[in-house]
């Protein structure tokens, strides 16, 4: 608090350090962002529209099944993550040891893969005649054939798992180093204590990287209320068999550019910021990402 | 510390590469040229205009075609629009419904082609060709190449089991029963693609597209629907007529190549190379084609049709002339043999003929496929429309999934006709049903 | 206990590495086989060399050798792009975690919520800002939108908030951050972590960005590799049946398609291998692993 206070007394000193980033980000952000929001609440001809795109846009009848394909999927991906990328980010920091570096590049680089590549490896790894994991795919997705790996009540599992394969590997990294930032002294004075691994890792490690847990919650929620890409492959990879429309996001896609419906579009982007936004704001005011002190 | 130093050292670099490189403005109408769009698969036509026509300026740009449900061309032309500049003097889509859309607002692409091309070389498409060219009475596009429904058929293994090729659907069930009783694994057709609809039920006359002016006509109750949804169910039930997609790893290993379980296959012209050939590897000296199947005893037959890319010609080009040269070559000219020879049915009458030729002996087939490929052109049904929304995903979501599961196509089309009505008042069409 | 654990550990680690590795593991040997292979053999049988170089000769052959100027492009755009993001993010986040300049909070709120905003929503409004710019169609038009990272700024600033020890936390506060030489004294030396996490992800997030260029690049020969690859996909019959019997002279085929795609990667391992090497080095007070 005492240093808190004494900020105002520092004024602008420190700013001329953010200006080339405040030029970029109104540039590339802030201003796209409000156009979008502009585009959002004004028809097509520019006048102001109220509430009616995001009534028209809701009252869209594939708005309700897109969102709730997207709240079944955050929930199962985001379950995922936190359990997983923690657990593995303490696991790998455990001990020092040289398999943990490789440990990490092996989790991080599907993250590599982008597009094209995961719709090739997905299609294959999801036909149970060709996959090399077919035997999780009989038996823990029931599926014998490709259609039925991607029937419509197993496609949140099947994105959440894409998404998890695709994106952990990065989220461990940032953990990884996170944890590296605890300085050993802390960790050696708990030892004495008798601490073991797992209370050192629970009680001591955890509460150290909650801030960038908390940092990947709120954009993990984002993300994934925003879903787009994982759907997207999938319905390449599988020639439409899953609909282009699965998403709340992708239906504002198609909205925009197939129908030309901008502002129905901007309406629904708009639902989406304002979830994540209000994920942010329980997150932040329940962990206090944002204040200094740690 | 060193980085510190590096940094500036690194952007200055960047920045000077980058200047001296940016500004190079790629697509767009040039002024002494034209811009032509196409896919990998066309681009060789364009370089081949490019080299005969070394006067001419082109300059090609390769896409992904706006082939399988991409949104690509709406995305572009939508951003062109806005803003006021970039449009290609000529584009080539994946797509045969796209020139419906490029026509209409908002898009407002596509340039009639009346005064662009002559009359007596536009009346040498066969007249469905021609039919779906047209938007609002205006032609606005050529079709590059024609995609018939015709019956493939294994000539070596049908010939193995003693079994007669079927001329109508009737017969090709009875067969169907039988072989699912006699060799059980072997299949007459796939009904699991994005578009089988196209193959079994455009054929067979189901008013699910069918536009009245503005109108589009969804009827699954029609009796053209449900007779041949009721053939069909029997043989989905036993196996010979599976709903798996032809282009899965799954159906290559249960059907293709060392299996060779496709006794017979309704699909269009260019499954001889893509399905076959590539995807399921069934060995040369077997396949040929066969007349595309009748219902009964009614005439005239009418059959399907799974693709027709054409080519359109932009509005906004500054060069009309020389982008109608351009199409006007490509599709009534450019006619390359031996491998580099064009991938599909060429849709310019005059000009199928050559390549029919050519086709006749290809030592891939086991007997002639031309004259049946021929028969089936000028048989595609009039009375499914193209329109600006996309059938497929539709089918393959309400349908396609729901059979694997077990459920008959008869219990589906309401579903089917309920949700492509869905999908036709989302783009604004009024619909109306029996 | 401390052996079961120990075994535990190593059991979570291998069986996660197996699920990571084990798709990769089937692409890396994709291109060693034939196209019918890919389907009829199993899935982590060997091919042969041979047919690794037969799909290089088809994928280099694709559209006049129009591959390796797509690498080219992408390791333009990324490399040019990364470079601005670390000199306009790491001194941003030193300043924000450390700064007292009015409006640091809602500089860090914005940054945030222009994050939360879907990438689907910002096409329209960028090609409109970059068309009033006169830049559609230039490099820049890809390499400025990409130079803005938001999640560059809030790496730099959790890492500085987080992880400096107090002393030198407070020497930095006194100064208020406001001064190149206590930037150069305090941020810098322990920067190198925050740097490398920074230059690895955005240069991964550019390398691997699709949606950007596909919307305002419109030549070819501009494409980065990720729409490169997009229009290779689309080229494989097997994904794409309208290509209509095209495969055969295009060439492109499953194997080649996994080719390409493998090729793609090699620059995201490097730059992440070695901004690994500096993530777990040269941490705070020598209290380092490994």
């Amino acid at each position: 608090m005492r240093v808190a206070r004494s900020r105002g007394l520092h004024g602008w000193r420190g700013f001329a350090f953010v200006v080339p980033y405040l030029i970029v980000l109104v540039a590339f952000g802030i201003l796209p962002v409000l156009y979008a929001v502009k585009l959002a609440f004004t028809t097509d001809g520019g006048g102001w529209a109220g509430f009616r795109n995001f009534t028209h846009s809701a009252g869209d009848y594939r708005f309700m099944s897109a969102l709730g394909h997207v709240l079944v999927f955050t929930s199962v991906w985001l379950s995922l993550l936190i359990v997983f990328v923690v657990t593995l980010a303490l696991l790998l920091h455990g001990r020092a040891s040289r398999s943990s570096a490789a440990y990490r590049f092996l989790y991080y680089i599907p993250g590599a893969l982008a597009g094209a590549a995961s719709v090739l490896v997905w299609l294959f790894m999801l036909d149970p005649s060709v996959s090399p994991g077919s035997f999780f795919v009989h038996h823990v997705l029931g599926a014998h054939l490709f259609v039925e790996s991607i029937a419509p009540g197993k496609l949140p599992l099947i994105f959440a798992m894409i998404a998890f394969w695709t994106g952990a590997g990065g989220w461990v990294v940032v953990m990884y180093g996170a944890l590296n930032t605890i300085p050993q002294e802390l960790e050696d004075a708990a030892r004495i204590d008798g601490a073991g691994p797992l209370t050192l890792a629970l009680r001591i490690k955890l509460p150290l990287i909650r801030k960038w847990i908390a940092y990947m919650v709120i954009l993990s929620f984002a993300t994934g209320t925003q879903l787009f890409v994982e759907p997207q492959l999938v319905n390449q990879a599988s020639l439409g068999m899953v609909p282009d429309t699965w998403s709340s996001n992708q239906l504002a896609y198609q909205l925009a550019f197939r129908y030309a419906d901008f502002n129905s579009a901007a309406a629904i982007s708009v639902d989406l910021l304002a979830i994540g936004l209000l994920g942010a704001v329980v997150i932040i005011s329940r962990t206090g990402l944002f204040k200094v002190e740690s | 510390m060193k980085q510190r130093r590096l940094w500036p050292a690194v952007v200055v670099t960047a920045l000077a590469f980058v200047s001296a490189c940016g500004g190079s403005s790629g697509s767009g109408s040039a002024k002494d040229g034209i811009t032509v769009w196409v896919d990998a698969a066309r681009l060789p036509a364009a370089q081949a205009y490019a080299k005969a026509h070394p006067d001419k300026k082109v300059h090609v740009v390769t896409f992904d075609g706006d082939g399988n449900g991409a949104t690509t061309l709406q995305t572009k032309i939508q951003l062109w629009n806005r803003s006021g500049k970039g449009w290609p003097d000529v584009i080539f889509s994946e797509q045969a419904n796209d020139p419906v859309w490029m026509a209409k607002a908002p898009f407002d692409f596509a340039a009639p082609l009346e005064k662009l091309i002559p009359e007596n070389v536009r009346s040498q498409w066969p007249q469905t060709s021609t039919a779906q060219c047209t938007v609002g009475g205006k032609q606005v596009c050529l079709q590059d190449n024609l995609a018939q429904v015709v019956l493939w058929v294994n000539k070596k293994q049908m010939e193995a089991f003693g079994y007669t090729v079927p001329t109508t659907w009737q017969d090709w069930a009875a067969l169907g029963e039988k072989v699912a009783k006699e060799h059980p694994g072997y299949i007459v057709g796939n009904i699991g693609d994005s578009f089988s609809h196209w193959i079994y039920l455009w054929g067979n006359q189901c008013p699910l597209q069918q536009l009245e002016g503005d109108k589009v006509k969804i009827d699954p109750t029609d009796d053209h629907c449900t007779r041949a949804a009721a053939l069909f169910d029997p043989l989905i039930k036993n196996g010979t007529l599976p709903p798996l997609s032809v282009f899965t790893p799954d159906f290559a290993k249960k059907y293709g190549g060392a299996q060779d379980k496709v006794l017979l296959m309704p699909g269009p012209s260019w499954y001889a190379q893509a399905v076959f050939d590539q995807a399921l590897h069934v060995p040369a000296g077997e396949m040929t084609a066969a007349n595309p199947l009748q219902w009964g005893s009614e005439s005239p037959v009418t059959t399907g049709q799974v693709g027709g890319g054409p080519w359109i010609i932009s509005k906004h080009s500054k060069n009309s002339a020389a982008a109608a040269d351009f199409v006007t070559w490509v599709t009534t000219v450019f006619n390359p043999t031996g491998k580099d020879a064009r991938p599909g049915y060429p849709a310019y009458a005059p000009l199928a003929e050559k390549w029919l030729q050519a086709l006749a002996s290809n030592p891939y087939f086991a007997a002639d496929p031309t004259p049946a490929l021929k028969t089936a052109a000028d048989q595609v049904w009039a009375g499914w429309n193209l329109v600006t929304y996309p059938d497929q995903p539709v089918w393959s979501d309400k349908v396609v999934t729901k059979m694997v599961a077990g459920d008959s196509l008869s219990s589906l089309l309401p579903t089917l006709g309920s949700a492509l009505g869905d999908a036709a008042k989302a783009a604004g069409y009024s619909v109306v049903g029996n | 206990m401390a052996l079961l654990l120990r075994g535990a550990r190593v059991a979570v680690l291998a069986a996660f590495g197996v699920f990571f590795v084990g798709p990769l593991l089937w692409l890396v040997l994709a291109p060693t086989k034939s196209d019918h292979e890919l389907v009829s053999r199993g899935p982590f049988t060997f091919g042969s060399i041979h047919h690794v170089a037969l799909a290089w000769k088809h994928l280099y052959a694709f559209s006049d050798h129009i591959y390796l100027t797509w690498i080219g492009n992408s390791l333009l755009y990324a490399v040019t792009a990364t470079a601005i993001v670390l000199v306009t993010a790491i001194p941003a986040g030193y300043c924000l975690a450390l700064g007292s300049f009015p409006g640091r909070r809602l500089v860090l709120t914005l940054t945030l919520v222009v994050m939360m905003m879907p990438a689907a929503a910002l096409v329209l409004p960028i090609f409109l800002e970059l068309n009033a710019l006169h830049l559609i169609g230039s490099v820049l038009s890809v390499i400025l939108p990409f130079a803005f990272f938001p999640f560059g700024v809030n790496l730099a600033y959790i890492y500085y908030s987080t992880a400096l020890p107090r002393e030198l936390l407070d020497a930095a506060r006194v100064d208020g951050c406001g001064e190149w030489g206590t930037f150069r004294r305090v941020a810098l030396p322990l920067a190198k972590p925050v740097v490398a996490l920074v230059l690895f992800f955005s240069f991964v997030s550019d390398w691997n960005n699709f949606f950007l260029p596909y919307t305002v690049l419109g030549d070819s020969k501009q494409y980065p590799i990720q729409v490169g690859l997009s229009t290779l996909l689309s080229s494989t019959p097997s994904f794409n049946p309208a290509v209509g019997g095209g495969g055969q002279q295009v060439g492109i085929f499953r194997p080649e398609l996994a080719l390409a795609t493998l090729v793609a990667v090699v620059p995201v391992a490097i730059v992440f291998m070695l901004s690994q090497r500096s993530l777990v080095r040269g941490l705070v007070g020598g209290g380092v692993k490994e």
